[in-house]
């Protein structure tokens, strides 16, 4: 035996007496002895099997009752069934591992900081491959006696593997974990600030806790108790202070936009930790401890600096806050808030900037400076902000509010759906700005951003249907794809109800369009004496078309008098029953000259019917007086005067005696002399005075659609629910009808008033309201 | 056939010191000998094992029983507690392994206790339960060669106690 100085693979004696418990445990002794401290030396078969079969002889013998000194087991322990012998096995092994555990423990005090984590990982790794050897070698007792208590429900006996475990915990590591754990801290602090460690040792200290978690209950299952209190909260306490201290002197020290950097390379560093070194379920606690260290903890400080960032456009820095913000709960409200302050005031400014004139103010001026504030912010959202719904709605709100409340607006909300349909007609009206056609679409489309945040949505529809029925009646819309692109985009966004007009509109010009071939032909097989006019016919429904009857008489001139008559029969025979009115107003025409001396060729002129009457009158007499004009055409002075004016204004007409206005007692005499650059001369335009007067009637009408909207709406809620409250119905009729423009409770309450006048309503007790069929 | 291919083989030695080659698959139809393998590792290999609690013709009985469920599907815990406790059906391959006398028989069930074959120690089990089936206590005695050793007494105190588990 001594003669050997090298280590030789663990050897047994011969197996001992199978009875003899003393014998047996010495033999058994010096196995696990062996396995536990010279394992590296490594095993024969034959001491394994001579380890597993005294266990197996030991629990197998018959004698060996007496040991457990069970003389007072008497029938009823008999019958029981067989005896499983293995308790005092089981106990004696306890009681070796305890006695090796004590020896770790004197010996872990010579230890510390990265010695210990050492020394732990290393006694570890090796107690815990002997455990599996021996719980297998052990098997025999695993298989029978353990299992028989288990079964029986005893508390605190468990498979040899979960003993060796079980004792680690009880008389080792609790003894040892407050140091280990400083060591382990201690090595991440110096991994903060920056040197390398070895964190392979950390993993594995990690790895040990988390094993030692078991289940009281049940040892088959594991928990992470163990890890929880004793890895992860002194952990977390320790990188709480760290950061801590280190963000309280880098903000005191540094700027905020540099802190942000700061702190979000540490959060990313802590993210990776997790990864590299630590249980994964510590990554939630972790993320929120440093996210209160060191983003709660400075948050006033981070969104007192956002406006400064904001007034800067530093977008990038943004994103970064936002970031940092978005990952503590509520961070981000008061951003919300200021953001969409500072829309709301840029906005403002943008609008205040184009507003000096608002009298003069063009419609592509002012709709491009509310564009272009949206269009900044809205690429903020999107870069900085990754398009988060809440900053979308704040966006929105600020947007809505400079939209419909600016200094252009300052008289009332409905300049900006007015100055925004009037943009939408220049864009479509012919040789408007000569815009391309996939241009026009798009400019369109950014026109839809700001309809979306009108509020008087009905007041855009008015000046939109108007200016839609001059582009059609006077056929100078840009594109017919261009026309129906928009009012898709409209439908899109308002429903079928919005636009139910406007496609109604545009039908009427194509059915007349079939008329005026059906006309054409049928004047053509008249075979008439006299050639009939180049003339063509719009027939507009009443109820779709904003137009009005003319505010004069009129008597029109017999030159086109018959043709007009021969189309009012066509058109009775075809519809009967319908009434025609003649909208003279909208009517044109054109007249060649063909007295002028200065040019050989005769110029065309392009009049209004009414400039037409007039000068057809000079085809018999080269003077007319005022008054003998007046009585031919049967026209308001008005309306006479205006169409004179533009007629002696082009010096088609001289006025005697001069002066400025025309009038009774004035007369006019036709110019010979008359010249112009241009063949055509265009006379039908429409003056100042015409244009604003229309803007205050549209106005009016508005006023006034509403007050029937109002009543309509609430007559149709009263008429499903029979019976409501008054505060009720107010609110539910804000509801329904804010789709179309904000309305006044006060206007509400007058039109409840009106109806219950006319006794569609009635007054019940309690406040409420009845309705009367 | 290379190298790789061929099965790596096991020397066992029972204790009557006779030495069978068994390949490696088949013995560790063995938890004991698999566990061993796992722990020694290759180290082991070529070592002579030694079964100290088995003789050489129990032996050959046991591998020539691994030898034909070499292929078995590993048992799962679940129909451990079920189908094979409840039924005492034994497939015919191992009724046949079964018909050996009384000695052997018990041999073969320490042997695979000892071993830790589990399924064979089901199968010797059953067929010492179905010799049990059906038979009086007399006849059991004969048959398993018993002398009763109880007093009239105690006969019946065992049997009140058993009531529950009487045929009816």
């Amino acid at each position: 035996m001594g003669s050997t100085p090298v280590p030789r693979a663990i050897q047994m004696p011969p197996q001992p007496n199978r009875e003899d418990i003393e014998l047996t445990w010495k033999y058994l002794e010096m196995g696990i002895d062996n396995i536990m401290t010279r394992l590296q030396d490594g095993m024969d078969m034959t001491t394994y099997m001579g380890i597993y079969t005294a266990v197996h002889n030991f629990c197998t013998s018959q004698k060996a009752t007496n040991m457990t000194g069970s003389s007072a087991s008497g029938v009823g322990q008999a019958h029981r069934g067989a005896h499983l012998l293995g308790e005092d096995l089981y106990r004696k092994l306890k009681e070796y591992l305890n006695g090796h555990l004590a020896a770790l423990h004197q010996e872990s005090k010579a230890h510390t900081d990265e010695a210990l984590l050492a020394f732990y990982i290393r006694e570890w790794d090796r107690y815990t491959i002997a455990a599996k050897y021996i719980h297998h070698l052990f098997r025999y007792l695993n298989r029978h006696w353990v299992k028989r208590e288990m079964d029986e429900g005893k508390k605190n006996t468990y498979d040899v593997y979960t003993l060796h475990l079980c004792q680690w915990r009880l008389e080792f590591f609790t003894l040892v974990h407050e140091k280990v754990m400083s060591a382990v801290l201690k090595l991440v602090e110096k991994q903060r600030n920056g040197e390398t460690i070895e964190h392979g040792q950390i993993k594995q200290v990690v790895d040990s806790f988390v094993s030692l978690g078991l289940d009281e209950h049940d040892a088959s299952k594991s928990t992470l108790d163990i890890y929880r209190s004793h890895f992860e909260r002194p952990f977390l306490t320790a990188t709480r202070e760290f950061y801590q201290t280190e963000s309280k002197q880098f903000v005191s020290e540094n700027s905020v936009v540099e802190y942000m950097k700061k702190a979000e390379a540490r959060l990313d560093e802590e993210e990776e930790r997790v990864r590299m070194y630590l249980h994964n379920d510590i990554a939630t606690t972790l993320r929120r401890t440093c996210n209160e260290a060191l983003i709660g903890d400075h948050s006033a400080l981070l969104r007192d600096e956002f406006q400064v960032l904001l007034d800067n456009d530093r977008e990038e820095d943004m994103a970064r806050m936002y970031k940092l913000l978005s990952r503590i709960p509520e961070g981000l409200d008061p951003l919300r808030q200021k953001f969409e302050a500072h829309v709301r005031n840029a906005g403002l400014a943008a609008v205040a900037k184009v507003a000096s004139d608002a009298e003069k103010l063009e419609p592509k001026v002012y709709v491009e400076a509310l564009l272009e504030t949206h269009t900044q912010y809205q690429t903020l959202v999107k870069r900085a902000f990754t398009e988060e719904p809440e900053f979308t709605r704040s966006l929105d709100n600020a947007c809505r509010e400079f939209v419909n409340r600016n200094e252009i607006c300052k008289a009332g909300s409905s300049r900006s759906p007015e100055l925004l349909a009037k943009y939408t007609d220049v864009l479509l009206r012919k040789s408007g700005t000569g815009v391309e056609e996939a241009e026009l679409d798009a400019t369109l489309t950014q026109i839809m951003t700001v309809f979306k945040y009108i509020e008087d949505k009905d007041v855009f529809q008015k000046f939109y249907s108007r200016m839609l029925a001059r582009r059609l009646v006077h056929s100078n819309s840009s594109s017919d794809d261009a026309e129906t692109s928009m009012i898709s985009k409209l439908k899109e966004a308002c429903g079928f109800e919005y636009t139910n007009k406007l496609q109604r509109m545009f039908q009427d010009m194509q059915i007349s369009k079939d008329l005026n071939t059906g006309f054409r032909e049928h004047t053509k097989g008249l075979q008439l004496d006299k050639q009939a006019l180049d003339s063509s016919y719009s027939i507009l429904g009443t109820s779709f078309w904003p137009l009005t009857a003319p505010h004069t008489t009129f008597n029109p001139p017999p030159e086109i008098q018959t043709d007009l008559d021969r189309f009012s029969l066509f058109y009775k025979n075809k519809h009967e029953g319908r009434k025609l009115t003649w909208l003279w107003q909208l009517c044109k025409g054109e007249v060649k000259t063909g007295y002028c001396r200065s040019s050989k060729t005769p110029y065309t002129l392009q009049v209004s019917v009414y400039q037409m009457a007039i000068l057809l009158l000079f085809n018999d007499k080269d003077i007319q007086t005022y008054e003998d004009i007046l009585s031919a055409t049967q026209l308001t002075p008005e309306v006479h005067d205006a169409a004179m004016g533009i007629l002696l204004k082009a010096k088609i007409l001289h006025m005697k005696p001069d002066g400025d206005k025309p009038g009774p007692g004035k007369s006019f005499h036709l110019n010979y002399d008359f010249k112009s650059k241009k063949i055509r001369v265009n006379l039908n335009i429409s003056t100042k005075t015409e244009s604003k007067q229309e803007e205050v009637d549209t106005n009016k009408t508005i006023e006034e659609d509403r007050q029937l909207v109002l009543q309509s709406a609430i007559v149709r809620i009263m008429k499903a629910r029979k019976k409501m409250k008054h505060s009720v119905l107010v609110s539910e009729c804000i509801s329904q009808i804010r789709s179309r423009f904000v309305p006044k409770v006060g206007d509400i309450k007058k039109n409840i008033e009106i109806l219950l006048d006319k006794e569609y309503l009635e007054r019940l007790d309690d406040d409420e309201l009845g309705y009367l069929a | 056939m290379s190298a790789e291919n061929s099965p790596v083989m096991i020397n066992l030695q029972s204790n009557d010191n006779h030495v069978i080659p068994v390949e490696r698959a088949v013995a560790e139809r063995s938890l004991l000998i698999k566990n061993m393998m796992d722990d020694l590792g290759d180290n082991a290999l070529g070592q002579i094992v030694p079964i100290p609690n088995v003789t050489e013709p129990v032996l050959r009985k046991v591998i020539e029983w691994c030898e034909h469920h070499r292929n078995d599907p590993p048992s799962t815990n679940e129909d451990e507690s079920d189908n094979r406790k409840k039924t005492t059906d034994i497939e015919e391959w191992d009724q046949k392994f079964m018909q050996v006398d009384q000695e052997m028989l018990f041999e073969i069930i320490l042997a695979s206790n000892y071993l830790d074959i589990k399924p064979l120690l089901d199968v010797g089990c059953k067929t010492v339960a179905n010799m049990i089936k059906g038979k009086s206590p007399e006849e059991i005695r004969k048959t398993f060669n018993i002398t009763n050793d109880f007093t009239p007494e105690e006969e019946e105190q065992i049997r009140r106690e058993n009531e529950w588990a009487e045929d009816r």
